[in-house]
């Protein structure tokens, strides 16, 4: 089971606007406010709202709304490995109907080929060389792509599916995330800086 | 009686126990009371007979007063119960929780695989037994105002792409074992298509020597894979820092490149080279030895049958030899020398 800790908190940010470096932020840092207990083994710190149904977060007292910048991400790829194949089944329709419900996008579902991992030992401790002892080690996978998400959404749903994640199941997340360009990339800055240069080679000319 | 529970001061499970035995009498009260600290006055202790008669008379009585188990919850169960205050959380299986018939385990020979009352493997493999379909959805009822929709204008990969170049990829571990942390999750990878940068050609040629296996042709991309730093979020700015460094010192044009050779560039260029000026020594021969007007060779590169010519040669240099390009080639060949008998 996920090591998640005592408390998780969360953070939901407005829409992305543009001009501002967006800076994804590390939601155990935020100073924790409230707590929410849904049940015994969940607790959710929530903080912020989506700017268009203000009026109907205003009612729930645990959302707080923040003006960052919610990251995007495009693409986010969960992939489950364990021993046993019908755990991974039963985890793979949970994680489908909570997609659903929560309203997120599935790009695809897939089960890559398992990988057996094979060793063979010595039976006895000593000697007795001929008799030996085989192990294998099955590892299933299964893979669940989800298109479009907001940071928000991602937090949540990641929470949720890594706090329910049986036992002995082990999960990859790859997150792939969309950024502006930085400031200062849009534009060359030699045209602006002629004395900072001159001075600059002026320096290396002296110094050598 | 009252002088009993004097002597008996703590509540435990043998309470009951004392109390039927103190009804026996008063020899029955020095017995019990050996388990109380009370002092008896006047009497010498029980003998080892007594004592021994007193154990096997106390486990009798354990055995009648023990408290039988009842019938299993699940007989008690309405079936129109909600199955969420049975298995609020993940809990272990328990075949008297659980009123379903299931039966689990390598079958004994010509018979049924083991009933679920004391079955180790029952209880061994993880159940989903909290997360049935209501309890998720009423989970994610309760997570929905969490949650922040996409926006509206970025629904396709092109618009996405428009709007945010750089894409940032980084991966996430989630297992059981001695310790949280694993190596592997420092990695980012950095990825940028070179046309939604700022580059004019000679920015973006040298772009790409200088970074050499890390863009692909194909599709434009440019990837920068960063694991040197110990913490992910140092790998980012340092995948950043890279690409900022790379894209102004694309811009700068150095004294040492002006030395690019031939071999060096990355395309075929037509003007000065060898085809160019075979092409127009050439025609300005043919010109001479038919006797006409003089012609420049600026005149010459001008006229449309040297440009079309110069595109097919730049085409079958840079793209290759499709079908396409060689007989584009042999026409504008043919007009060039005024061939047009050949077809």
């Amino acid at each position: 089971m996920a090591a998640w800790g005592g408390v998780s908190r969360l953070w939901r940010r407005g829409c992305q606007g543009l001009g501002t470096f967006p800076v994804n932020y590390s939601s155990r840092d935020m100073p924790k406010q409230y707590r929410f207990l849904l049940n015994k083994d969940l607790l959710w710190v929530q903080f912020s709202g989506f700017h268009t149904d203000l009026h109907h977060h205003k009612d729930n007292s645990l959302i707080s709304i923040s003006d960052e910048p919610d990251t995007l991400y495009r693409k986010l790829s969960v992939l489950v490995k364990g021993h046993d194949k019908t755990v991974l089944d039963s985890y793979e329709y949970f994680a489908v109907l909570a997609a659903k419900e929560l309203g997120i996008s599935i790009e695809k579902i897939h089960e890559p080929p398992r990988k057996i991992e094979r060793f063979t030992l010595l039976k006895s401790i000593h000697i007795f060389k001929k008799h030996r002892v085989q192990y294998e080690m099955r590892t299933h996978y299964r893979c669940l792509e989800l298109k479009h998400l907001t940071g928000s959404t991602a937090d949540v749903y990641l929470e949720y599916i890594q706090r329910n994640l049986p036992e002995g199941v082990a999960m990859e997340i790859k997150k792939t995330k969309l950024e502006k360009l930085p400031e200062h990339i849009q534009k060359p800055i030699w045209d602006k800086l002629p004395s900072v240069e001159e001075t600059a080679t002026g320096a290396l000319e002296t110094g050598h | 009686m009252a002088a009993a529970s004097g002597c008996l001061f703590c509540a435990r499970p043998m309470l009951p126990r004392l109390c039927a035995g103190l009804a026996a009498g008063p020899r029955s009260l020095l017995r019990v009371s050996a388990y109380s600290t009370a002092l008896v006055v006047g009497s010498a202790g029980p003998s080892p007979g007594q004592v021994a008669a007193s154990r096997r008379s106390r486990t009798s009585q354990i055995a009648r007063n023990r408290r039988l188990p009842g019938a299993p919850r699940t007989e008690k169960m309405a079936v129109d119960q909600y199955w969420g205050n049975v298995y609020p959380t993940a809990a272990a299986f328990n075949p008297s929780s659980v009123p379903l018939p299931i039966r689990m385990g390598y079958p004994v020979k010509r018979g049924v695989p083991p009933p679920k009352e004391g079955n180790l493997e029952l209880i061994k493999i993880p159940n989903f037994l909290h997360l049935t379909p209501p309890a998720i959805k009423k989970h994610c009822t309760a997570l929905k105002d969490f949650c922040t929709e996409w926006p509206t204008v970025l629904d396709s990969d092109e618009k996405c792409e428009q709007h945010f170049p750089i894409e940032i990829e980084t991966v996430d571990y989630v297992s059981a074992g001695p310790s949280v942390r694993n190596p592997k999750a420092r990695v980012v990878t950095l990825r940028v298509k070179l046309s939604k940068l700022n580059l004019d050609d000679h920015a973006k040629k040298k772009l790409i020597k200088l970074v050499g296996e890390r863009y692909c042709k194909d599709t434009d991309i440019l990837t920068i894979t960063t694991d040197r730093c110990p913490l992910r979020r140092q790998n980012y700015d340092y995948g950043v820092y890279l690409l900022t460094v790379l894209y102004h010192e694309s811009w700068k044009t150095e004294m040492w490149e002006n030395e690019k050779t031939e071999a060096d560039m990355e395309e075929y260029i037509w003007d000065n080279s060898p085809s160019q000026k075979n092409a127009l020594d050439t025609l300005v021969r043919i010109r001479a030895a038919e006797k006409t007007t003089e012609v420049t060779k600026e005149e010459l590169l001008a006229s449309e049958i040297v440009e079309n010519y110069k595109t097919t040669v730049v085409a079958l240099k840079n793209e290759g030899e499709t079908e396409n390009n060689i007989l584009q080639y042999k026409e504008s060949v043919t007009k060039l020398l005024n061939l047009q008998a050949l077809q």
